[in-house]
C-alpha cells in the first residue's frame, strides 16, 4: 500500500502545488499556511474521526512552542533539538491530559478543554512569569544556530523543510485512515457500545487518537516558535481559541485535505480583511454560523462535489458521444 | 505587649477572611446567574449555549449606556435584561430552533460563532476601550467589625432573590414543572400535550435574561469591555462542570464553592484564584466524570 505511487499521488500533487505556490504568493504567507495547516490537522482528526470537539487546541500549541522556546532561550542553540523537545513535551503533556480528559463525555470534554486553554494562558502570562517573561514573551531568534542541511533561520529553507514535514504529517494521517486503528476511531465516534462489544477498548483508542492529534498540534507550536523566533502567551489568547475549529469547519470536517484548503482560505481572508476592517471576530463568527446553518460540507467538500459532478458530466458526454 | 499584637493580627485576619467570604459570595452570585442558564439549556434542550456569555456582555453594555444617560444603575440593569432577553429570543428563533435536533458539538460550534460575532458587533458599537460604570451605593456597611461595600451585599441579595424566584417558578408554576419534567424525560412531557417548542423558547429567553442580569449587576464592580464574556467563561465552565450539566441544585452548590475557592484562594496566594478551582475541577472529574450532581444521561 505504502509503496504504490497511487497511494502517494495526492500528497505529492498537493505539496508540489504548495511548493509552486511560493512563486506566486509571498513566502511569509506560505510559511504561515504550512504551519497553520499542521496545527489544524490535529483538530480536524479529533473532530472528524473521533468526534471530539476541542476549543482547547491553543493549549497544546503553546506547550510545544514554549518547550522549544525554553530550550532555545535558556539552554541550547540547535533548532532540531528544539523541535524534538517540543515534540516530546507535547507527547508527554497530551498523554497526561488525555488520561484525565478522554474518559469524559463529549460535552464535558469540550468544556474542560476550553478551560484548559484559559489556564495555560494564565500560567504562561502570570504564574510562570519568572521564566516565561509574561506578556513580553521570549525572544531567541539570534540564539538559533544555522544548521547545514536545512538552515531553519532562513525563511526560504524553513519553507522547504515545512513542505517535507507537512508531506510526512499528511502521509501519517492518510496512513492512519487506512489502518484498523483509523476504522476504530470512526467506530468510537459512531457507536462506541458496538465497538466495545466486538472487543476493542474505547478508552485506549480515544487516548491514542488524542495523543497523536495533540502531539501534532504541539509540533506545529514548535515550528511556530522556530519560525517566528519568539513566543508569547498571546498565541493561546481569547481571540485565538477558535482558530483551529474555524479552519477545520471552513475546510471541511474529517477530510484529509480540508485543513490545507481551510487554512489557505482563512489565512488569506485574514490578511486581506484586516487591511479593511480590524474587526476580525465579526467575520469569524459569521463564517462559523453561516457554515453550520447552511449545513455545508466546507470548502474542500464543496470543491470535491463540484469536481465530481463536473467529471461525471464530462465523462457522461463522452459516453453518449 | 506580644499578646495584644497577636490578637490585633488575629482581628485583622478575621476581618480579611470575612470580607473574603463576602467577596466570594458576590462572585458566586454572578457565576450562578450565568451558569444556571447554561445548565437549564443543557438539561432541557441538550445544547451547550455559549452565547449566554454574549447576553452577559450585552447586558453589561446596555447597563453602561443607560446608567450613564439616566444616572440610575437599576434602570440600566432592567434595560439590559430586556435587551438581553430580546436578543436571546431573536437568536433562538433564527438559529437554535433549527439545531435542537442536532448533536451537541453542532450547537457548541454554532453558539461559539454567535458569541464571537456578537463580540465583533459589540466592538463596532461601543469600541474596544474598557468602560467604567459608576457604583450606585458606594457606602460601606459595618458587619461584625468589618467594612463591607454595600453594593456587593446588594449583588448577593439580588442573586438570592433570583434563586428564590427560580425555585418558585420551577416548583409552583405549571411551566416550571414542565421544564423540570422535561429535563427528566422530554418525550413524555410532549406526550402530555405540552408544547415543547414554546417550552424551549421560554427557557432560552429566561437563560438569556439571567445572563444579562448578571452582566448588568456585575458591571460596576469591573470594567465593561468587549472580552468580558470570554474572561468569565472559564469560571462559568468550571461551575457548570463541577455542579454537573443540567442540575440546578448542583449549579447552586458549585457556584458557591467556586466563588469561595477563587476569593479565599487569592487571599492566600494570588495565582490560586485561577489554579485552585481548575485543580478542584480536575479532581472532581477524576472521581465523578459527570460532576457532583450530574446524571450519566447522554443523547
Amino acid at each position: 500500500m505504502l509503496n504504490s505511487l497511487h497511494w502517494w499521488r495526492g500528497i505529492l500533487i498537493t505539496f508540489t502545488a504548495l511548493w509552486l505556490a511560493k512563486f506566486v504568493l509571498p513566502l511569509p504567507f506560505m510559511n504561515e499556511v504550512l504551519v497553520f495547516s499542521i496545527y489544524t490537522i490535529g483538530c480536524n482528526f479529533l473532530l472528524g474521526r473521533v468526534g471530539f470537539i476541542s476549543f482547547g487546541q491553543p493549549a497544546y500549541l503553546a506547550v510545544g512552542a514554549y518547550a522549544t522556546a525554553f530550550y532555545l532561550f535558556y539552554f541550547g542553540t540547535n533548532p532540531y533539538i528544539g523541535l524534538l523537545i517540543g515534540l516530546v513535551a507535547g507527547l508527554v503533556f497530551a498523554f497526561i491530559v488525555g488520561l484525565l480528559f478522554v474518559r469524559l463525555r463529549s460535552d464535558y470534554f469540550a468544556l474542560v478543554n476550553l478551560a484548559l486553554s484559559v489556564i495555560v494562558f494564565y500560567m504562561l502570562q502570570k504564574v510562570l512569569a519568572d521564566i516565561t517573561k509574561g506578556d513580553n514573551g521570549l525572544w531567541f531568534l539570534t540564539n538559533i544556530d544555522a544548521t547545514p542541511v536545512f538552515n531553519l533561520t532562513k525563511p526560504s529553507e524553513f519553507f522547504l523543510f515545512c513542505i517535507f514535514v507537512g508531506a510526512a504529517v499528511w502521509a501519517l494521517y492518510k496512513y492512519l485512515d487506512d489502518t484498523v486503528f483509523g476504522a476504530c476511531c470512526l467506530a468510537t465516534k459512531i457507536n462506541e457500545t458496538k465497538l466495545e462489544f466486538i472487543g476493542y477498548d474505547n478508552f485506549k483508542i480515544r487516548l491514542t487518537a488524542f495523543v497523536i492529534a495533540n502531539t501534532t498540534t504541539a509540533f506545529a507550536g514548535s515550528l511556530y516558535a522556530i519560525y517566528l523566533g519568539f513566543v508569547s502567551p498571546e498565541m493561546t489568547g481569547h481571540s485565538r481559541t477558535a482558530d483551529p475549529v474555524v479552519v477545520t469547519i471552513l475546510g471541511g470536517v474529517g477530510s484529509l485535505w480540508g485543513p490545507i484548503v481551510g487554512t489557505l482560505a482563512y489565512t488569506g481572508l485574514r490578511d486581506v480583511a484586516s487591511k479593511f476592517i480590524g474587526n476580525w471576530e465579526l467575520i469569524v463568527g459569521f463564517i462559523l454560523v453561516f457554515i453550520m446553518m447552511t449545513n455545508s460540507v466546507g470548502l474542500y467538500g464543496t470543491l470535491e462535489n463540484w469536481s465530481k459532478s463536473l467529471w461525471r458530466r464530462v465523462s457522461g458526454q463522452k459516453g453518449t458521444a | 505587649m506580644a499578646p495584644r499584637v497577636g490578637s490585633e493580627r488575629y482581628g485583622m485576619t478575621a476581618q480579611l477572611l470575612f470580607s473574603g467570604v463576602v467577596f466570594g459570595l458576590s462572585l458566586a452570585s454572578i457565576y450562578f446567574l450565568i451558569s444556571i442558564g447554561l445548565s437549564l439549556c443543557f438539561g432541557l434542550m441538550r445544547i451547550i449555549s455559549l452565547d449566554q456569555l454574549l447576553y452577559y456582555t450585552v447586558g453589561a453594555y446596555i447597563t453602561y449606556s443607560i446608567s450613564t444617560l439616566t444616572g440610575n444603575l437599576w434602570v440600566g440593569v432592567l434595560g439590559g435584561i430586556a435587551v438581553g432577553a430580546l436578543l436571546a429570543l431573536a437568536v433562538e428563533r433564527l438559529v437554535f430552533k433549527r439545531i435542537y435536533e442536532r448533536e451537541l458539538t453542532f450547537s457548541m460550534i454554532t453558539s461559539f460563532g454567535i458569541l464571537l460575532g456578537g463580540i465583533g458587533v459589540v466592538k463596532a458599537l461601543w469600541g474596544v476601550v474598557p468602560r467604567p460604570v459608576r457604583m450606585p451605593l458606594d457606602e460601606q456597611m459595618n458587619l461584625f467589625g468589618t467594612d463591607i461595600p454595600l453594593y456587593r451585599l446588594s449583588v448577593i441579595v439580588v442573586a438570592a432573590l433570583v434563586y428564590a424566584g427560580i425555585w418558585l417558578f420551577l416548583n409552583r408554576t405549571i411551566i416550571g414543572k414542565a421544564i423540570r419534567a422535561g429535563i427528566e424525560d422530554m418525550e413524555h412531557v410532549e406526550g402530555l400535550g405540552i408544547n415543547a417548542a414554546r417550552l424551549f423558547t421560554i427557557t432560552f429567553v429566561l437563560a438569556g435574561a439571567l445572563s444579562a442580569l448578571a452582566g448588568g449587576i456585575y458591571a460596576p464592580l469591573i470594567m465593561v469591555d468587549p472580552h468580558m464574556g470570554l474572561e468569565i467563561l472559564a469560571f462559568v465552565f468550571m461551575v457548570v462542570i463541577i455542579g454537573g450539566l443540567g442540575s440546578i441544585k448542583g449549579t447552586l452548590y458549585s457556584s458557591l464553592l467556586v466563588g469561595q475557592v477563587v476569593s479565599l484562594g487569592s487571599l492566600i496566594y494570588a495565582p490560586l484564584a485561577v489554579m485552585a478551582p481548575f485543580a478542584m475541577m480536575l479532581l472532581i472529574l477524576l472521581v465523578k466524570p459527570t460532576g457532583l450532581f450530574g446524571t450519566p444521561l447522554s443523547k
